[in-house]
């Protein structure tokens, strides 16, 4: 069998002191072959940010182990570039100072020259040529979002984590980030672990979906793969059977974990002694 | 298009947001618009300063003190006036000692001739002010001279009154039988009655005696026109003299009568034989050292308003910088590390309320133990040797005054420092650490980049902080600067001085504004979100 370039072996993780721990992510299993677009979908608050942190080394295992290209990988690198939801750019620096200093970090060995081409070159990818020499605070939601995107890229990594990089931004820029990132990803073929929480995007997007069942003690489901060609028009993908078969059984099964959650939620609620102060005034 | 947002990108740096609606409406932007803020923004402003000035000038002259009337505001501009003179005629005189050949003979010159007018000038404001003075005299006495016949007629009257009724009590007294009682009774109450009327009597004197100092008291503002114009020439006479005697006086001058002298001596040395020779060797050689003194002379010009304001300022960078150069590292130490913010913590709070009132003076004597004879000492000596700051005679009262602003300014920043890289965004760690970056690129290039619009903030705080200490600081240890001014001025007790101090007032207000516009410019350059600084 084909080797994971990353792996997740029954990893929990949880917070809070002992007499008051929530139970994060338990017995968290996950295998993602190489130049694979993985898609995890899940509710808000289900761990998801969590699990991009186990895969990126930014947060420990309580238990588990986290293996990258066969190796258990304790510490973050630029192996494994992460896109942050809330984008993580540094606003004291331009559009242009930003990629330049991850890719100055990665690549230490480049002359000035080449430095320059290659910042300049993702800068290109993302189409954000004309707004190099501006300060984040100067862009919108969604370019922000791309310089993001182009740091990831600038530095090569093996794997992108994208911790939802598109849930902050509206539908027309939401899409035409999505086309962005097929577009650099068949291009130049990486391994993409995508955490979401729009069942379109993952369907559109990945080669394989996830589901996450709902936290505490959030797991990874049976996943689900999505057979439907490359390149996918998003205008006529909402007419493809097999799109909207895959779609409504992804939602199902979130919205039953959902329920079933819930149930189990109410049952752990704590049961009132049924006493009652004793009225002495009657006596 | 783009040089209108230059102009505006500029004001906007420099906190001169009062000056926008002046380059929209030179734009023609919203004209009425612009208008309105120009009157908010600007015109309403000056009219409350207007006001101000005003009801100063109302209320200053009603009270009287040791050092005469509170100064208006004419009297303070004119005072300001009178400082800024002197500081030129000091310079011109010190700059007189300098100088040599035909432009020491072009000055002499001017000098004489200016001399020359003025002579007729202060002959005529003499008599001026002795008519002034005779206008006066007799305007008092024409004044006066009714209300002290009246007071002498009515002095007159209430005499003989008083001795009428004493006469008439004591025939009353005679004629009273042993025990008449009531009849006693009635001279009693008389005689009270009598004392009453004394009194009431010496009131109305009074009376008088007030109005005739009234008058005395009155201004007489012809006279102190003549006054004024009197001692603003007589000054100027008094500068030109002094300017003379300096130039008569000054180093070429000293150099060229030494060397006559030394000449005559050598020449009678060669002349002269046996026991007379060492006593012209003598004489030589001491001739040889007054010479090299004189090379060496300079004029002994006083500290003048704008050079104490140099000197203040550049102790308030000192200390500043002694301040900035200890809590930028202490802060970020702090701010990485909790064991040490832990530990800073109670230094922190048991320092910084300490007043610099009580830090200079140790700060002076631990200044003093390290500087015993400053006379003496390399580093008192090397800092009068360097060009731009050797005029300033850098001494350990100084060096106490900057400690002592160092000492109380650095906590904003320390502060601020410590919490800027304390509450780092988590975000930008996690990049830095998905970089791998090193702890010191990790420190250079996210952490105290973030921190800066914190440690900018706590730097302007603590230059303001530094200002209002340094005056305080060189009050009390009379390092020459302003604080020394407003004490010497204090000191002197004059009406004139005391209207220095409020031009001092003006100063220290102006400057400070100037040293926080400063901080607000670099408080803008390194901040990174449009988050706007306070005004």
């Amino acid at each position: 069998m084909e080797k994971p370039i990353i792996q997740l072996e029954n990893v929990s993780v949880g917070f809070g002191p002992e007499s008051d721990r929530t139970e994060v992510l338990t017995d968290v299993n996950l295998r993602v072959m190489e130049n694979e677009f993985v898609s995890i979908i899940g509710f808000s608050g289900s761990g998801k940010s969590t699990l991009i942190g186990l895969l990126s080394g930014l947060v420990k295992p309580d238990t588990g182990a986290v293996f990258c290209k066969g190796r258990e990988a304790t510490e973050p690198g630029p192996d494994r570039g992460v896109m942050f939801q809330n984008y993580s750019l540094l606003p004291w620096l331009t559009v242009y100072g930003n990629i330049e200093l991850a890719s100055k970090q990665v690549f230490p060995n480049l002359s000035k020259a080449e430095l320059k081409e290659h910042v300049e070159h993702y800068i290109e990818m993302v189409n954000l040529t004309p707004a190099i020499e501006k300060k984040p605070h100067e862009l919108s939601g969604g370019m922000r979002q791309r310089v993001s995107l182009a740091r990831t890229l600038s530095i090569k990594p093996d794997i992108m984590l994208l911790d939802e990089p598109l849930s902050a931004l509206d539908a027309l820029t939401r899409a035409n980030l999505q086309d962005e990132i097929i577009r650099i990803w068949e291009e130049d073929k990486k391994t993409v672990i995508l955490i979401t929480n729009d069942v379109d995007e993952a369907v559109l997007m990945a080669d394989r979906i996830i589901p996450l069942s709902p936290g505490p003690n959030a797991t990874l489901t049976e996943s689900y793969n999505v057979g439907l060609d490359r390149p996918r028009d998003r205008t006529t993908l909402n007419h493809n059977p097999e799109f909207i078969e895959l779609r409504n059984a992804i939602t199902q099964s979130l919205m039953a974990m959902n329920a079933e959650a819930k149930k189990l939620r109410s049952n752990t609620e704590l049961v009132m002694p049924d006493i009652r102060p004793l009225d002495l005034s009657a006596a | 298009m783009s040089i209108k947002y230059k102009i505006l990108k500029a004001i906007d740096v420099a906190g001169l947001n009062f000056l926008r609606p002046v380059i929209l409406l030179c734009y023609g932007e919203e004209p009425e618009e612009q208008i309105r803020k120009i009157g908010l923004f600007i015109a309403v402003p000056i009219m409350a300063f207007c006001l101000f000035l005003y009801l100063w000038g109302l209320f200053a002259p009603m009270h009287k003190t040791k050092s005469g009337e509170v100064p208006t505001p004419s009297v303070v501009w004119d005072s300001a006036k009178g400082v800024w003179a002197f500081h030129v005629r000091e310079k011109n005189k010190a700059n007189a000692y300098n100088l040599e050949g035909d432009s020491r003979d072009k000055l002499l010159e001017q000098a004489q001739t200016r001399l020359s007018e003025l002579e007729p000038m202060v002959a005529r404001v003499n008599e001026q002010l002795a008519e002034a003075d005779g206008a006066m005299q007799s305007s008092l006495a024409s004044k006066i001279e009714p209300i002290k016949a009246e007071l002498d007629s009515s002095k007159n009257a209430m005499r003989e009154a008083q001795k009428a009724r004493q006469a008439d009590l004591q025939a009353r007294a005679k004629a009273i039988a042993a025990d008449d009682t009531a009849a006693k009774e009635k001279l009693l109450e008389d005689y009270r009655a009598h004392l009453a009327q004394i009194e009431t009597e010496r009131e109305s004197l009074r009376s008088y005696e007030e109005q005739i100092d009234e008058i005395h008291n009155a201004d007489f503002p012809q006279r102190a026109e003549a006054i004024r114009a009197q001692s603003a020439i007589a000054e100027e006479r008094q500068y030109l003299v002094k300017l003379i005697d300096t130039l008569e006086n000054n180093r070429q001058q000293k150099l060229s009568d030494i060397e006559t002298r030394l000449e005559g001596f050598e020449s009678s040395y060669y002349e002269a034989s046996g026991a007379d020779l060492l006593k012209h060797a003598k004489s030589i050689t001491r001739t040889e050292s007054l010479m090299v003194n004189a090379a060496d002379s300079e004029y002994a010009k006083p500290m003048t308003l704008p050079d104490q304001v140099l000197r203040s300022v550049a102790c308030v960078f000192a200390g500043f910088l002694v301040a900035s150069l200890i809590a930028i590292p202490v802060g970020i130490v702090c701010g990485l590390s909790p064991i040490m913010m832990s530990a800073l913590t109670p230094f922190i709070a048991l320092f910084k309320p300490v007043s610099p009132i009580v830090w200079l003076p140790i700060f002076f004597i631990i200044v003093g133990g390290f500087i015993p004879d400053p006379d003496k000492h390399w580093l008192i000596a090397g800092l009068a040797e360097l060009p731009l700051i050797g005029w300033m005679k850098i001494n350990p009262a100084f060096i106490a005054s900057a400690l002592t602003v160092a000492m109380c300014s650095l906590w904003p920043t320390l502060v601020n420092t410590a919490l800027g890289v304390a509450s780092i965004d988590k975000d930008h760690i996690n990049v830095a650490r998905v970089l791998r970056l090193g702890f010191w690129s990790r420190l250079i290039k996210i952490v105290i980049p973030s921190s800066l619009p914190l440690t900018f903030a706590g730097l302007r705080i603590s230059l303001g902080v530094g200002w209002m200490v340094l005056i305080a600081a060189e009050l009390l240890s009379s390092s020459e600067g302003l604080g020394k001014f407003v004490w010497d001025m204090f000191n002197n007790g004059s009406s004139q001085t005391f209207a220095q101090m409020f031009v001092v007032v003006f100063v220290v207000g102006i400057i400070g504004l100037l040293l926080d516009r400063i901080m607000i410019v670099f408080q803008r350059l390194v901040s990174f979100d449009e988050s706007p600084t306070s005004i």
